[in-house]
Formats: C-alpha cells, sequence, structure tokens
C-alpha cells in the first residue's frame, strides 16, 4: 500500500499542491494528465529523486519520505528508457543484480527468466543504441524489475511508440502485471491507454490531483470543470421503451433517437457515449441507417489536436470529438449538415434500477 | 560594393572570400613548414634530437606533463562535477573565476606562484615540505596551475552533456550517489575524459611561461621541451631548436589525430 499525504513541491517550472492518494497492493493505478501537469514530478517524488520538504510518502506503513532512492526498493521506468548505452541489454538487466552482489549463476537465471518474460531473448548481446523504441521499453522494464521491486513506476510508458507498438505493449505490460502482481503506477496524457489497462485512475492537473476512481466512475462522473474539460464529457441519453431484438441486442428510444445496442439483460434506463467514440462524416454514409443520425453543427471547439463539434440532433445537443486534420479535410463549419454514427461497442449501458439487479455501476 | 551583399552575385563572391582566407592561412602554414624544412641540414638535426640534453627535455617533459595531466584531472572530476550538477549560491561566479587560468597570461601564472613562495607560509613549505622555486616540482605546479582550468572546462561540457536521468535510473538499481557516479557517470564520460586528459597532456607538454619564471630556465634540470627551445635559441643553436620543435609538432598531430577518432565515436545522448 502506498499512501501519499499532503504532498506538495515547487521546482519553478512544476509543482504539486497538496497531493493525497492511496495506492493499494497489486494494484495497475494509471495518473492521468495533460502535458505538464506533474505527473513526472509526482512519480520522481515516489521514486525518492526529490528532496521533498512538505508531506509524507509511506508504503506499507513505513514513512519512506527521506529515504535515499536506493533504499526503496521500487522499479523505475523513466521515459525514452534511459538505457545505459555502454552495456549490453543483458548487462543493463543485470546492472543492478550485479550491485546487490548476487552470485554470478543467479544473475544469469534471473537476467534469462525476465528476458524470456519480455519476449527479448534474441537481443541479449545487442547493442541498446540499436534497439527500436518497443525492445528499448522491454529492457528498461526488464532492468527495473530485475531486484523484483514491490513497486513499479512507469513514466509514459507507451508515448514514444508507434500506435501499433503501443497497443501490443499495452496488453503486454497489463500481462507481466498480471503475472508478477507488482503494484504498478503508470503515467500517462492518453484516455484510451489509461481507460484500457488502469484499475483505478487519478486525474491530474495544474499540479493538483483533480480525481480519483474507477476509469468508468472518473470518464463518466467528472467531478470538477479541469476533469471534464480534460476528458470531455460523455453524451448521456436517457432512454425511455426498451425492445429487445434477440441475439443480445436492444433498441432503446432516446428522446427519439432509436439506437440498437449490444445488451442482453435488463431494461436500459440510460445510455453513455463519449465524444470521440462518435463519428462525423459530412456525405450520407453507405450500408445499413443503425445508429446514424443527421444533425448540424451549432458549435466547434478546438481542443489541442482534436475539435469538438456540437451536433443538434432533433432536439438534442451531441458532443462529437474529431482530429482536427480530418475536421478540415470535411470543410466543417457552423450550421453544416452531417452524418453521426455512433461506435456500436463503445456505447455504455446503465440498466434500470427498477429491477432486482442492485449493479448500478456501467457494465 | 552594392552589388556584393544583394543577388546571385554576392552569394558567389562571399564564397571567393571565405575560401580565399583558408587558402592564404594554408599558404602561410606551407610556406613555414617549407623553410624550415629547407632551412634544416638533417645530420646535424638528428644528432641534435639524440643529443644528451635533448634526450634529458624529452624525459622530463614526459615525466612532469603525465605527472601534472594526473594530478590536474584528479582535481578536475570532483570540481566540474560539482559545478554541472550541483546548485549553490555564487556558483555563476565560482564557475566564470575557474576560467581565469585560461585567460591569464601563463607567465603572469608563474610570477604570482613566484611571489607567493616567497611568503613566509611559502617559503617555509618550500624549504620543508618540497621545494618548488628553480626545482623539478615547480615544473609540475606550474603545469598544473596551467592546465587544470582548461582540464575542468573540457570535464564540465562533457558532464554538462549527460543527463542526469543514467545517474538516477542507477539509484533506483540500488547504487548509493557515489557508486552511481563511478558506475554510470564516468563510463558514460569516459569518451570526453580521454580526450579531456589529451587535450591537458599535450597543453602540459607545451607549457612554458609559467614554467619558465617559477621552475627556471636551468639547462640539464629543469629542462623541458620547451625551455630547452628558448635555451636553444638563446646560445643562438637553431638546429637544436628546429629539432625539438618538429618533436612537438609531431606530438601535436598525433593528438588532433587521437582526439578526431575519440569525438567520431562518441555517445549519442
Amino acid at each position: 500500500m502506498i499512501e501519499i499525504k499532503d504532498l506538495s513541491i515547487d521546482l519553478s517550472e512544476f509543482h504539486l499542491k497538496n497531493i493525497n492518494l492511496s495506492i493499494n497492493d497489486r494494484e495497475y493505478f494509471v495518473i492521468l494528465g495533460p502535458t505538464g501537469a506533474g505527473k513526472t514530478i509526482l512519480l520522481e517524488c515516489i521514486a525518492g529523486l526529490h528532496k521533498v520538504k512538505q508531506g509524507e510518502i509511506r508504503v506499507n506503513g513505513d514513512n519512506i519520505t527521506n529515504l535515499p532512492p536506493e533504499e526503496r526498493k521500487i522499479g523505475y521506468v523513466p521515459q525514452d528508457y534511459v538505457l545505459f548505452p555502454f552495456l549490453t541489454v543483458a548487462e543493463n538487466i543485470a546492472f543492478g543484480l550485479k550491485e546487490a552482489k548476487y552470485p554470478k549463476t543467479e544473475i544469469k537465471k534471473r537476467v534469462d527468466s525476465l528476458a524470456r518474460l519480455m519476449a527479448i531473448t534474441h537481443l541479449m548481446n545487442r547493442d541498446t543504441r540499436s534497439l527500436s523504441g518497443g525492445e528499448k521499453q522491454r529492457a528498461a522494464l526488464a532492468r527495473a524489475l530485475a531486484l523484483s521491486p514491490k513497486i513499479l513506476l512507469l513514466d509514459e510508458p507507451l508515448g514514444a511508440l508507434d500506435l501499433q507498438t503501443a497497443k501490443y505493449l499495452r496488453l503486454e505490460l497489463k500481462r507481466i502485471h498480471d503475472e508478477l502482481g507488482v503494484t504498478t503506477i503508470h503515467i500517462t496524457h492518453d484516455q484510451t491507454e489509461a481507460e484500457e489497462i488502469a484499475d483505478r485512475l487519478g486525474v491530474l492537473n495544474m499540479g493538483r490531483l483533480e480525481q480519483v476512481g474507477m476509469p468508468d466512475e472518473v470518464f463518466f462522473y467528472p467531478d470538477s470543470e479541469a476533469v471534464s474539460d480534460f476528458i470531455g464529457s460523455p453524451n448521456i441519453l436517457e432512454c425511455t421503451c426498451c425492445n429487445s431484438l434477440g441475439q443480445g441486442l436492444m433498441e432503446v428510444d432516446c428522446g427519439g433517437l432509436r439506437i440498437i445496442i449490444p445488451h442482453d439483460g435488463n431494461s436500459i434506463e440510460r445510455i453513455a457515449l463519449f465524444p470521440r467514440d462518435i463519428y462525423i462524416s459530412d456525405t450520407q454514409p453507405p450500408g445499413p441507417h443503425m445508429n446514424r443520425f443527421k444533425g448540424i453543427i451549432t458549435e466547434i471547439k478546438p481542443y489541442g489536436t482534436t475539435e469538438r463539434l456540437l451536433v443538434k440532433v432533433g432536439d438534442k445537443i451531441l458532443q462529437a470529438e474529431i482530429p482536427r486534420d480530418i475536421s478540415e479535410d470535411m470543410d466543417l463549419i457552423v450550421g453544416k449538415e452531417v452524418f453521426l454514427i455512433f461506435k456500436f461497442k463503445r456505447i455504455k449501458v446503465y440498466e434500470c434500477k427498477c429491477n432486482h439487479n442492485e449493479d448500478k455501476k456501467p457494465s | 560594393m552594392p552589388g556584393l551583399l544583394k543577388g546571385i552575385g554576392s552569394d558567389r563572391a562571399f564564397k571567393g572570400a571565405t575560401i580565399s582566407a583558408l587558402a592564404l592561412l594554408a599558404i602561410f602554414f606551407i610556406g613555414i613548414v617549407v623553410s624550415m624544412l629547407a632551412f634544416t641540414d638533417w645530420n646535424t638535426f638528428i644528432s641534435a634530437l639524440l643529443s644528451e640534453e635533448i634526450l634529458f627535455a624529452i624525459r622530463l617533459s614526459l615525466i612532469t606533463a603525465t605527472i601534472a595531466t594526473v594530478i590536474a584531472i584528479m582535481i578536475a572530476i570532483p570540481v566540474a562535477y560539482a559545478i554541472s550538477y550541483t546548485k549553490f549560491p555564487g556558483k555563476d561566479l565560482v564557475d566564470s573565476m575557474l576560467d581565469l587560468p585560461i585567460v591569464i597570461s601563463p607567465v603572469a601564472l608563474g610570477a604570482v606562484l613566484l611571489v607567493f613562495f616567497s611568503t613566509p607560509l611559502g617559503s617555509s613549505i618550500d624549504d620543508n615540505v618540497i621545494k618548488f622555486v628553480f626545482a623539478v616540482p615547480g615544473i609540475i605546479l606550474a603545469q598544473v596551475v596551467v592546465i587544470s582550468a582548461l582540464a575542468i572546462r573540457l570535464l564540465k561540457s562533457t558532464f554538462d552533456s549527460i543527463d542526469p536521468r543514467y545517474e538516477q535510473v542507477g539509484r533506483t538499481l540500488g547504487l548509493s550517489k557515489a557508486k552511481a557516479f563511478i558506475k554510470v557517470t564516468l563510463p558514460l564520460a569516459k569518451d570526453g575524459l580521454i580526450a579531456a586528459t589529451i587535450l591537458t597532456w599535450a597543453r602540459a607538454i607545451g607549457e612554458f611561461g609559467a614554467t619558465v619564471i617559477l621552475a627556471g630556465a636551468t639547462a640539464m634540470k629543469t629542462e623541458t621541451l620547451p625551455v630547452s627551445i628558448f635555451l636553444s635559441l638563446a646560445s643562438a643553436d637553431v638546429e637544436k631548436a628546429m629539432a625539438v620543435i618538429f618533436l612537438l609538432i609531431i606530438i601535436a598531430v598525433i593528438v588532433l589525430l587521437i582526439m578526431r577518432k575519440i569525438t567520431k565515436r562518441r555517445y549519442q545522448i
């Protein structure tokens, strides 16, 4: 159990203010926040790389606030991995073990098993500078795990990788976490990444921890403007008139919009859909008319590399988010007629509470 | 002249001007070397080179420069590390002051040292601990004072180029601060360290101004290679001076070739 109490630090460029957080054993915890939020500083404080003068950090009840990094037994994978260029991959992984004076045969055994776990056995004698991003990531992870730390800190571990590799490594991270049961803190600015990998997550913004909770809680019930602004508040539609179509499908009526949802069970009270899970097209798309609605753009808000569009459909305003370049290609302007397509599988369902099922959480 | 700074013609004129400057410089150096070769009589050159006095100067120069380099690097490593990685009040001032020995004339440095050894503290050190004035340790001291600033400057830029996160990762892997420095930062600094050692050594070999003031120019006693050139010229023995100059040029060329090789394979961080 990691407990952070009233942690504040000011490093001129970045700062943290009154961070209070506890992370359970074996948990995969994600710290989500925009660039410059102070995520890395928080990780570095836990690793012991900054002198903390305000607040404290406890691990299993022991106060480690003033412990030097070498005595904390925390694995750390910094951004860009920082592999030692003067050592081979195998020597990088063995580095901490050698320093801890493990016998040679044991070091070899441990390095080999880590290499197998990371699927990098073929890279062991390579110069680290010749590795691809994904390979560096695995090597750095193996190095951090060599001393069997109870806690693993990952700083934007997938940030520098191409989309395919990042997607694959995301699953790998989760697999390795489950296999070793190491408490993991992973920081990222990517919401999809956070949502897919986190047991729980915390949103950090401008040095403040805005909200902590399960991914669905945070994404669907942002409890501050900063969080909902960063995440993009979901479209929530109240449903009436549920109609089971069989084959695991249900048709609902949400104030005039007839939506088909992959759902098998109790009637649906309402549904939620993130702006990024609504496609936009300026021409009538081919194919069936399922979950597709015509609307008029009422507002365009730029946000980072994306644009958020408010679209009036019937008497409802829905929010969609698309990459800026795509929006520019379609020449989207306020008043233009567009088609919205809901990503079928991304629709979140809230069942009726009138039923006996007490589970009110989104499925 | 208006055409020179504008249009296509100006590009050509600018290129022409820079290349002419390069050509002039090359002609100047080649001219000096050719005239030197023309001047030198090879038999006298070889016999001068193998004379007892020159062999003594070679030996003395190699020994003093090597000892001075070891001392200077030992001083420079912690100092450069401190300036590069730690923050303390007045750091900028200290940083600038450390460049003084590079900027000040070596003769002035030698004079300052000589004056120090005539103070009560200095002379008691000179009399009771090690004899510096007009003695071989004086050569080493003069060289150390002149080259350590250079060593600090070179090592500081090496340490500056090393991301402190390497050391931080080393510490999360169980290394104390000192161990992380030895096991992580020093290996990363290896090429810079070798380059700094070679350059400061070459500078020590060539040191004359401070040496001649503090250790004097006594033949066969405090006669390093540059002092030997000075003594030979003072007694109008030009062949002997030429022999030593050639030797120094050869050392310089070797140093530059090694440096080129090192800077090419430096770690890309």
